[in-house]
């Protein structure tokens, strides 16, 4: 699609009316200083390859250029919807330009070897303050700048990590300035937060615009994935190392791009509750006993991480992680490492570089100033209106009450004596920074480009050999507004992918290359007693909402027979009644019309067992499970409750029938699209639970008294019956005939019997704790639960037969959840005593 | 001064937890001036892990793990401790000259004053106790004195209540209640002290049970105690104050262990699986040796 325009360099085409804007738009684009912009003055082979990409763009929407946006935005937002919901916090905070930044080889090669100057650097001045303190002894950086920091580990002060890397990926907020100097920002030591943004940017843009990067010669950036890998698997002791990412959990606000990084990665994602220390040795707790993990790449805070070691108080740690990681564990990255991030840091990195290198840093830092020295207090509080004052420690101090960054010139006189009053008392709490003007790049705004000023993210990882790599390109943000071009805006709120330009890059889409080499598998990843809860849970929610609204369908059939009053029908009496016993309707509700009923227990809130309560179980379940659902069930769990209107019975009946086919449609994804593993097991095992005690509530609901014909007729509708029942026994519903088929006729897949015979099936598929031969306790109960079903007559069936069903179907489910999950009573308590006066 | 120590501690639960684990913090820090004449820790029952280590400040932790469930844990700590008290401490330092001095030591060791400058979790940076303590931390009054005076402060301002405030009340909202106990007033002090650039730690430790003949019995006598150390310039160095007596902690005070607050010198804390309630019950006794001697018990 981009021959044509490959090639539409400025002097092509031009001719009497100038460049077309079809072919060639950026031939329009004119920044107010073209020295300090990043297409203006980028060299003739980028140049080609920013108007290449351009025209390529603009072609491809047949000049349209703002119809772009709504179109990325939907891949982006398909490409994520497996790890964010939409509306929620989750959600992805900016949008991504379609615009990338293009950036010349030789302009990145020079940025990568300053990047690993640096990360070298950072290494060495960590492995000083938790080694030998030769750099605070000699003077070289104060005590005061690395106990200030929230992220200093005191408790870690003389112990090596394991591998010997205290850092193994690292990541760097950069600024271009006006004459195309690149400038340090900020260090991020924990997390490097946006890798995944960075992944998913450029995945997004090349679905987007088919083999274009490629054609223009963009360097790929698959072998950086892979090399962190390698290289956090070299540091670990056994040589096919399990890996896992330790993730706060569901609410924590990078937890859609931890979740992608673990699945892009083939790494476990796991909680601190999964995971358990014995004998120094880490363990996740699985459905097949535990298993030992080898290096854990960690999104938690230093102080978070073993309550034994840090803050007792913490919930989200591991007991002992600490002692694991002294005897052998590999923490990525070492907890600690975070101490560099302060940003009283780069005021002493120009030094450290020379004392600790021998040579000065080869990209420099904005240039910095810690208030703890009385020279620079006085040179900064001198220079304030030049300067961006800081707090050192990003906490919230005296005249920053938010811990936010402010432009000295943006003070008024109030707010700079209450920072000069603060200063006086604790000087150490203050740095303040040149203000960096930044260069310009082009990006797409309401279909036209435009200058903005931008801030990039880089990102490093250690090899197998512990060699540092570039991510060959990066996530840069830009700003909203035109005006914003100095390092004040911070990360601006327009996301664009950022491309290393190489005419040697391969000119074929990534897609088409084979990996270096890659081991065949077969076995799914690790299920944890965790994920196998909520895969069984899911199922069950699942399937008890699909139940509901099969009941709340033949409940507003009724009103063709019964008309709007329910006393007038024995059949809506029975399933009201069921309807209530399911939490669906409140207990009082026996004088409600046929339409509030249904109303209810289709779109109530404050009733539990509502479908759209039950729905909104499922999909905070399906939060939990990114990584084990195909991003089709994803969607199709993901959809809102079908419109209707409240009151209408005949538009409920429409959304009943839309919700009874859409969770037909994602039975039909699970089952056809999970891999046949432990997760689908665990799903299919807690849907068809659900099933059989939906069936046996139901037949419950039936029995009391006589029931009629339409009764019975109502119940075949639960299981789906009628047609088989029909062709079965040609004539109206019996109830013995119709009990052996909902109950006892293994045959029927919407019958309890045949349930019970997958759940045994399931049960002795999943590998034994122990291997002494005999069934574990969950399958020796769903053997007797299925034998029994086959020794049952349904014409001598009683109800107090179908209690006691119940109760040993309780009594499985029950069984497999002591077996096989995490009991509530196993997550970490707590002693917190109080022993003073 | 020669003291016997003798501190039992029970934790009972209702019913047994699994893979409990503790930290206990009760064995003395070896500090300047006092001679510990041999330690006893006796744990019942015994544990599967028992590991001590010093650190991560001022304080010696003892890590034990039970590979059995747990109904009940008593831990008694014995030991006798020779208290030889620092001179009265002179003036020292205006707090103008101690705030810069502190903050360019080079030293990131447990006995610098650098680790005390800054906020910890639970004693942080609070302006309003800052402001309120401004007026007894002149910068040009000698730091002995105005630390005294700040003492005094909340001597007389806060009422003593050991039904106000629980282990987990924030200092801050002790603060605004003007009461609690000795571990509110010590991380009030701490916190008022920092806020103004001054190292301050906070201290946990024993009081003599029985006072001298003719004075009072101090208050927090009977279980452990909290205090303050203010570091008072390199000649100087760390001086205890007792905010809760309105006394300098000398040789009344046994020290058992220095941290940021609270949590890096607790007691005892830990993790166990089970959802039981807990009960727990302390008893300290602090005698003189030569008291002991004389009636025996």
């Amino acid at each position: 699609m981009t021959q044509g325009f490959t090639h539409g360099g400025p002097s092509a085409e031009t001719d009497l009316f100038g460049p077309d804007p079809g072919t060639d738009p950026l031939a329009y684009y004119r920044p107010q200083d073209p020295g300090a912009d990043l297409f203006a003055s980028a060299s003739a082979t980028t140049s080609a390859a920013w108007r290449a990409f351009a025209g390529g763009l603009s072609s491809q929407c047949h000049c349209d250029l703002a119809s772009l946006q709504p179109y990325l935005d939907s891949l982006v937002e398909d490409l994520g919807l497996a790890f964010r919901m939409t509306g929620d916090e989750h959600e992805r905070p900016w949008p991504l330009n379609p615009m990338p930044i293009f950036i010349d080889a030789d302009e990145w090669e020079a940025i990568s070897a300053g990047l690993i100057q640096r990360a070298e650097l950072l290494e060495q001045v960590i492995a000083d303050i938790y080694g030998p303190q030769k750099l605070v002894q000699g003077g070289q950086l104060p005590a005061a700048v690395i106990s200030g920091s929230d992220n200093f580990a005191r408790r870690l002060v003389g112990r090596k990590p394991t591998g010997g890397h205290f850092l193994h990926v690292y990541a760097v907020d950069l600024a271009r300035g006006p004459t195309g100097e690149w400038r340090v920002l900020a260090d991020r030591g924990r997390f490097p937060v946006g890798i995944g943004y960075a992944l998913e940017n450029r995945q997004a843009i090349g679905r987007a615009t088919g083999g274009l990067l490629a054609s223009v010669g963009v360097r790929r950036q698959g072998g950086f994935f892979d090399a962190f890998r390698q290289g956090l698997a070299a540091s670990c002791e056994r040589a096919d190392p399990r890996m896992a990412l330790l993730t706060p959990g569901r609410f924590n606000q990078s937890y859609p791009e931890q979740a992608l990084l673990a699945r892009h990665l083939g790494f476990s994602l796991v909680e601190g509750r999964d995971l358990t220390v014995r004998d120094g040795r880490l363990f996740v707790r699985t459905i097949a006993g535990l298993k030992r993990i080898d290096a854990l790449w960690r999104w938690l805070n230093t102080r978070d991480i073993d309550p034994l070691a840090f803050d007792a108080r913490s919930q989200i740690g591991v007991p002992n992680l600490i002692t694991a990681a002294e005897q052998g564990l590999v923490l990525a990255n070492w907890p600690g490492a975070g101490v560099v991030e302060s940003r009283a840091m780069p005021a002493f990195l120009p030094r450290l570089a020379r004392t600790l290198l021998g040579e000065p840093l080869k990209l420099p830092n904005a240039a910095t100033w810690w208030c703890g020295g009385e020279q620079e207090r006085e040179h900064v509080l001198a220079n304030l209106d030049k300067l961006v004052v800081s707090s050192a420690f990003r906490r919230p101090i005296t005249g920053l009450p938010d811990g936010h960054t402010r432009a000295g010139a943006s003070l008024d006189a109030d707010d700079r004596a209450e920072i000069e009053r603060g200063m006086a008392l604790r000087p150490m709490d203050y740095t303040a920074q040149e203000i960096v003007s930044l260069s310009t790049t082009p990006v797409l705004a309401d279909g036209r480009f435009e200058p903005r000023g931008f801030t990039l993210r880089a990102f490093l990882a250690r090899d197998d050999k512990g060699e540092w790599v570039v991510l060959q390109g990066g996530f840069a943000r830009v700003s909203e507004q035109g005006n914003l071009r100095t390092s004040l805006m911070g990360m601006g709120d327009i996301a664009t992918d950022v491309c290393v330009v190489d005419p040697a890059a391969p000119k074929v889409p990534a897609e088409v290359l084979k990996p270096a080499k890659l081991e065949i598998r077969r076995e799914q990843g690790l299920l944890s007693s965790q994920a196998a809860d909520n895969l069984f849970w899911i199922g069950r929610y699942g399937e008890r909402a699909h139940q509901t609204v099969r009941i709340i369908r033949a409940l507003a059939e009724q009103v063709t027979t019964a008309g709007q009053t329910p006393a007038a029908s024995s059949t809506v009496n029975r399933l009201a009644n069921l309807l209530r016993s399911l939490g669906a309707v409140p207990a009082k509700s026996e004088n409600w019309s046929l339409a509030r009923l249904a109303g209810t227990a289709l779109g109530s809130l404050e009733q539990s067992g509502s479908v759209r309560s039950l729905a909104e179980r499922e999909r905070g379940i399906a939060q939990l499970l990114r990584d084990w659902l195909t991003r089709d069930s994803w969607r199709s769990i993901q959809r809102t409750m079908p419109k209707y209107v409240p009151g209408d019975l005949d538009s409920m009946t429409l959304a009943c029938d839309r919700l009874v086919e859409r969770h037909a449609a994602l039975s039909w994804l699970l089952a056809d699209g999970m891999s046949r593993g432990p997760a689908w097991r665990f799903l299919d095992m807690g849907l068809r639970l659900e099933r059989g005690s939906m069936v046996l509530q139901a037949a419950q609901a039936v029995v009391p008294g006589s029931a009629s014909a339409s009764d019975l007729s109502a119940l075949l509708d639960l299981v789906d019956g009628q047609a088989l029942y029909r062709s079965r026994y040609l004539t109206m519903p019996y109830i013995a005939p119709v009990f052996d088929m909902v109950l006892l006729d293994p045959a029927q897949p919407r019958g309890l019997a045949h349930q019970l015979v997958r759940i045994e099936e399931h049960l002795a598929a999943i590998p034994p704790l122990d291997d002494n031969g005999m069934p574990e306790p969950p399958v020796r109960l769903a053997r007797q639960l299925r034998v029994r079903l086959e020794g049952l007559d349904a014409n001598v069936l009683t109800g107090a037969d179908l209690d006691s069903l119940r109760s040993d179907l309780a009594a499985l489910s029950e069984a497999i959840s002591k077996r096989y999950f995490l009991q509530e009573d196993q997550s970490p308590g707590k002693s917190h005593v109080r022993l003073l006066a | 001064m020669i003291y016997r120590v003798r501190h039992t501690s029970t934790i009972s639960y209702a019913a047994p937890v699994t893979q409990a684990q503790f930290n206990l913090r009760l064995v003395p820090w070896p500090w300047p001036g006092q001679e510990l004449q041999g330690c006893q820790l006796r744990i019942t029952p015994t544990p599967a892990l028992r590991q001590q280590a010093p650190g991560p400040y001022c304080v010696n932790t003892t890590h034990i793990g039970f590979a059995r469930p747990l109904a009940k844990l008593e831990v008694t700590s014995e030991f006798t401790m020779a208290i030889d008290p620092p001179p009265m401490p002179t003036d020292g330092p205006v707090d103008a000259r101690l705030r810069t001095e502190a903050a360019g030591v080079a030293d990131l060791s447990v006995m610098s004053p650098v680790p005390y400058l800054f906020a910890s979790r639970i004693a942080g940076i609070d302006d309003e106790i800052g402001s309120w303590a401004a007026p007894h931390l002149l910068p040009e009054a000698g730091v002995v004195n105005s630390v005294s005076s700040l003492m005094a402060a909340i001597h007389a301002e806060f009422t003593y209540s050991t039904t106000a405030t629980t282990s987990a009340t924030p200092p801050e909202e002790a603060f605004a209640r003007r009461e609690g106990v000795c571990q509110d007033f010590a991380h009030i002090m701490v916190m008022a002290l920092r806020s103004h650039g001054i190292p301050a730690a906070y201290v946990s430790g024993y009081l003599r049970t029985l006072p001298p003949p003719g004075k009072p019995r101090l208050v927090g006598a009977d279980a452990m105690h909290a205090w303050v150390n203010v570091w008072c310039g390199q000649d100087l160095g760390w001086v205890g104050f007792d905010p809760t007596n309105n006394c300098l902690a000398r040789e009344d005070h046994i020290l058992i262990g220095m941290g940021r607050d609270y949590a890096d010198v607790s007691p005892i804390d830990g993790t166990f699986i089970g959802n039981a309630p807990q009960k727990m019950q302390s008893a300290v006794d602090v005698t003189l040796a030569e008291e002991s001697a004389l009636t025996p018990s």
